[in-house]
């Protein structure tokens, strides 16, 4: 039951040398180029940790920025999209540290298709978007590092520069929030209590 | 197991982080605790929902790429207005990657940077007292 979430955008090619060389050295076309491949990516991850659109464009935007000034420094210890990833986290979780913006109130993301996306019996985007939106911060944050984004958790305690234990107990709360939350809007899990007949399967 | 022991350990049987044997214990305390199953599969339905939720990727706002290259193309012009002052970010930047961060208390971290750079003022705010005071030492000295 470990986090082993594949993502989208780990399966989207790396852009070669050459392009990275170009932008690296300020070619703005070549620099666009990669953003329209990994803009979903970047804002997904903006939207998630922020939860509302105008701090996420924001958010996404200074992720990209930062790749742009540190694009001359990555050295391919990592893929791109995964060192791409990492700076979109950072920007994000350093956004939400430095602007306190009102809430807005929580709104279905636009979806690149139309298929609807598989959450699960009775969980739909509106009510998992509005659950984890009415997260406190400091639940949400790291709950969707963990439990979306699959980070350790000693990695989310260096993102969010909160001590180890805190954020274990944060993610207990954000995922026992979003649990009373969806029973409170109806879900009901697919898998119900195992009988005692179960006992002789331990 | 009882069921405060189960609500301990659950975030660690959903994070896959038991050993064999514990698991076994929790899945024979569930096996005669509705309630703890049903808590259970409530928090294995919102762990799937939330992954589900991560494989999926979201549109950005139209024209946001366009608005990405304008600000890249706004900081090339600044740049090339200040040529030191962005080698002076770069260095910064290569610093707080170097040097990493620092606890306080509470829980809370800063960039070692940060601390040196208040250290410096701090001695530099020290030396300008120390001066002043001897200069005003030397001032009323009688001659």
């Amino acid at each position: 039951m470990a986090a082993s979430n594949l993502h989208k955008w780990a399966t989207l090619p790396d852009p070669s040398s050459a392009e990275l060389a170009r932008a690296a050295d300020g070619d703005a076309q070549a620099f666009t180029l990669i953003v329209e491949r990994f803009q979903g990516m970047v804002y997904s991850v903006a939207f998630n940790v922020l939860g509302n659109h105008t701090d996420a464009e924001d958010a996404a935007q200074e992720a990209f920025l930062r790749c742009f000034r540190k694009l001359p420094q990555f050295r391919r210890e990592a893929t791109f999209s995964t060192w791409l990833f990492r700076l979109a986290m950072t920007a994000s979780v350093d956004y939400k540290r430095h602007v306190k913006r009102q809430p807005e109130p929580a709104e279905v993301p636009e979806l690149p298709d139309e298929r609807s996306p598989d959450l699960g019996e009775g969980v739909t985007a509106s009510t998992l978007t509005a659950a984890l939106g009415d997260l406190p911060d400091d639940y949400r944050v790291p709950t969707v590092l963990r439990d979306i984004y699959g980070l350790p958790y000693q990695e989310i305690a260096e993102v969010t520069g909160r001590p180890l234990g805190t954020v274990k107990v944060m993610v207990h709360r954000g995922r026992a929030s979003l649990r009373l939350r969806l029973r409170a809007e109806g879900v009901r899990p697919a898998a119900y209590p195992p009988g005692p007949r179960q006992r002789s399967d331990v | 197991m009882d069921c405060g022991y189960f609500h301990q350990r659950s975030d660690d049987f959903i994070d896959g982080e038991l050993g064999y044997l514990e698991v076994a214990e929790l899945q024979q305390h569930l096996s005669f605790c509705p309630d703890c199953a049903v808590e259970l599969a409530q928090m294995s339905e919102v762990r799937g929902a939330l992954a589900g939720w991560g494989r999926l990727e979201l549109a950005p706002p139209p024209g946001f790429a366009e608005r990405v290259r304008a600000a890249v193309e706004l900081e090339q012009a600044a740049d090339a207005a200040r040529p030191f002052g962005r080698a002076v970010d770069d260095a910064l930047d290569r610093l707080d990657e170097t040097l990493g961060r620092v606890p306080l208390p509470g829980g809370r971290t800063i960039p070692v940077k940060n601390v040196i750079g208040w250290g410096l003022a701090a001695a530099a705010v020290a030396i300008g007292l120390e001066r002043r005071h001897v200069r005003r030492s030397r001032e009323l000295k009688p001659s």
